[in-house]
């Protein structure tokens, strides 16, 4: 494995939700990134944020490590989610509340109805 | 041939689709990071098609990342992808 794989790869197995963002999840810099950490934050999820702006080899391993061409990208338990639509997609029809549920993961399950109530 | 062109030609052939929108939305992200001037940096595709019956939504938007081809998903700042079957 290069560097780069070998750094992501303890990065998405070491914590359990990780998000590979352009910024941080207190300042985001990209509207895609922002919604998803936006997401994860109103959920309070507890999350560890790389910002693959501040690491070129971590912004193309991310690429190629998953064969997903985009940022953001979200792991659970070292698996990869999605990117932005596919999470804006679950977390209004409940898939992301129930994935959390299966991996264990604390988030506030009103703060989740309150999104899709304000999304419905 | 314009990127929208080359979207809605290469998502055609593969998919067969029922309803398809390709929307260049690069005028609403001008002056944001991966804007170029003349547009075609960011896209809204709206795709309906019997194909992705089945398909997880990873393998959806793989099917198409495919299909697009890795030189122009390259070229494009900002892909938001909306799938069905």
């Amino acid at each position: 494995m290069s560097d780069a794989k070998t750094k992501i790869d303890e990065q998405v197995k070491s914590t359990d939700v990780v998000l590979f963002m352009k910024g941080t999840k207190s300042m985001p810099q990209c509207g895609f990134s922002s919604r998803v950490a936006g997401v994860l934050n109103y959920m309070g999820v507890d999350y560890a944020d790389v910002n693959v702006l501040a690491d070129e080899d971590i912004r193309q391993g991310i690429k190629d490590y998953s064969d997903w061409p985009t940022i953001p990208q979200l792991y659970v338990k070292g698996e990869f989610v999605g990117g932005c639509d596919i999470i804006t997609e679950m977390t209004l029809s409940g898939e992301l509340d129930t994935l959390f549920d299966d991996n264990g993961v604390t988030y506030d399950k009103d703060a989740a109805d309150k999104i899709r109530e304000a999304n419905g | 041939m314009t990127r929208t062109e080359q979207i809605t030609t290469r998502l055609k052939d593969a998919f067969d689709p029922r309803e398809l929108e390709v929307v260049d939305d690069s005028e609403s992200h001008r002056g944001h990071a991966g804007f170029q001037d003349g547009g075609e940096s960011h896209f809204n595709v709206r795709i309906r098609a019997d194909a992705f019956a089945g398909q997880s939504r990873i393998a959806r938007h793989r099917a198409v990342h495919a299909a697009l081809g890795k030189e122009l998903v390259s070229q494009i700042h900002a892909l938001a992808l909306d799938i069905d079957s």
